[in-house]
């Protein structure tokens, strides 16, 4: 049982070492140096990236400034998907650290969500974790929570504190004792070279028969193609918080230790380095 | 004191043409339909949520503001994964279930689609022709 928490620790302090560069359009004063930021995985860019917009805010005229919003290698980086997620699904098998461009102009409307402040940010990760429950619980555990429990989960994340947030989430991560897990697991599915964002399903997490589904039998059920080697090579991994877990292990146990705060699995699939 | 005439001039509204696009979608996690809609002007410039809330009628405004539920909020597309204005759900089964027992108690046939879009489309805009209220039971399919 330790080692089963100790996952989520290691889930909840994961950092990816980024570098950001501004722009070389925006209009300064003088020039911009480069700023360097170890970024949390579990957490969401324009929470975190407050000192990021200071720095560049510093060297340009507050008429140049508009709202931030960042790009890896010409793709605009959607600021609702954890930071975990968009670097293992767009630069998980690049060299750190992670490059990314901060822009004050021209915001990609028909791409980015608008982001004017922290509120925007706790509503969409609650709806998130609403949703979550929706399909864990039928709602039941956190309609049954106070209004003071939301709060708590959202500071713990915005705060990085990992004990006040899984006290409270830890009501969320439990089932029914007649039963061997969730209703149905709360996951997406997402691969860059897709159009559609991603894929989510209903899945139940064991089958009538009682066994276990497996992370295998989702990608089965929803993503064959995921799995289903080509030439008998595996060309895709498949990717969570940055490692690609073993096909066998039951997605119940995946749901309760590796999901994000607001209670999702974020699955990628990317290709698989030729090296 | 009497309008001079660049005051009336400043006073009568631009009119500008703003066009809606409204998709029906499911959300398999609520169980309910939801409604995503944007709009923008003739020269594609999109409508910020300001512009979208001036737009709604000041009889549902009020409504909207009581519960952060049935607020309007920026939401990406699931298949398009465009930005989108989006009526939040999960306050849908409740006032669908009052009126379909409702009208069950009536033994009035039922189509659960028409039902709720009457009942969130002008919220935004969306006004279904009386028509759709007119088809007979042989067009239409009974809720379950």
């Amino acid at each position: 049982m330790t080692d089963d928490k100790d996952v989520l620790r290691d889930v909840w302090f994961g950092r990816i070492p980024t570098c950001f560069t501004l722009y070389q359009d925006e209009i300064t004063e003088r020039e911009a140096e480069p700023y360097y930021l170890l970024l949390p995985r579990i957490s969401y860019l324009t929470l975190v990236t407050d000192k990021v917009k200071k720095h560049f805010q510093k060297v340009m005229r507050q008429e140049e400034v508009s709202e931030i919003w960042f790009e890896y290698e010409g793709t605009p980086l959607k600021w609702h998907y954890p930071i975990g997620l968009l670097f293992d699904l767009h630069a998980s098998n690049t060299a750190l650290p992670w490059s990314i461009t901060v822009h004050f102009k021209n915001f990609p409307e028909k791409d980015l969500l608008h982001c004017h402040s922290k509120d925007v940010i706790e509503a969409h990760f609650m709806a998130c974790i609403k949703e979550a429950d929706a399909l864990k619980h039928k709602s039941q555990v956190i309609n049954e929570m106070q209004k003071k429990d939301h709060k708590q989960l959202w500071m713990g994340l915005q705060n990085d504190k990992f004990e006040q947030f899984w006290a409270i989430n830890r009501k969320l991560m439990e089932y029914p004792p007649e039963d061997s897990g969730f209703r149905y697991i709360p996951f997406r599915i997402y691969q860059a070279t897709t159009e559609r964002p991603f894929i989510q399903k209903l899945f139940r997490p064991v089958a009538s028969g009682g066994q276990l589904h497996t992370l295998g039998d989702l990608l089965k059920d929803v993503c064959p193609s995921a799995i289903s080697p080509e030439d008998g090579e595996q060309k895709t991994q498949v990717m969570i918080h940055g490692i690609e877990p073993m096909l066998e292990t039951p997605i119940q146990w995946l749901s309760e230790h590796m999901s994000y705060p607001d209670n999702f699995l974020h699955i990628s699939i990317v290709p698989r380095p030729t090296d | 004191e009497s309008l001079d005439d660049s005051q009336v001039a400043g006073v009568c509204a631009t009119e500008e043409v703003v066009r809606y696009e409204y998709h029906v979608l499911y959300s398999s996690s609520y169980q309910v339909p939801v409604l995503y809609f944007r709009a923008c002007f003739l020269d594609g410039r999109p409508l910020t949520l300001d512009e979208i809330w001036k737009s709604v009628h000041a009889c549902y405004q009020a409504r909207l503001l009581e519960g952060p539920w049935d607020t309007i909020t920026q939401q990406e597309h699931p298949l398009l994964g465009q930005p989108f204005f989006v009526l939040h759900p999960c306050r849908t089964n409740e006032f669908m279930s009052s009126i379909l027992t409702g009208s069950r108690k009536q033994t009035r046939h039922t189509n659960y689609i028409i039902l709720w879009l009457s009942t969130v489309g002008p919220v935004v805009g969306l006004n279904l022709p009386l028509s759709y209220a007119k088809l007979g039971p042989e067009q239409n399919t009974n809720t379950d």
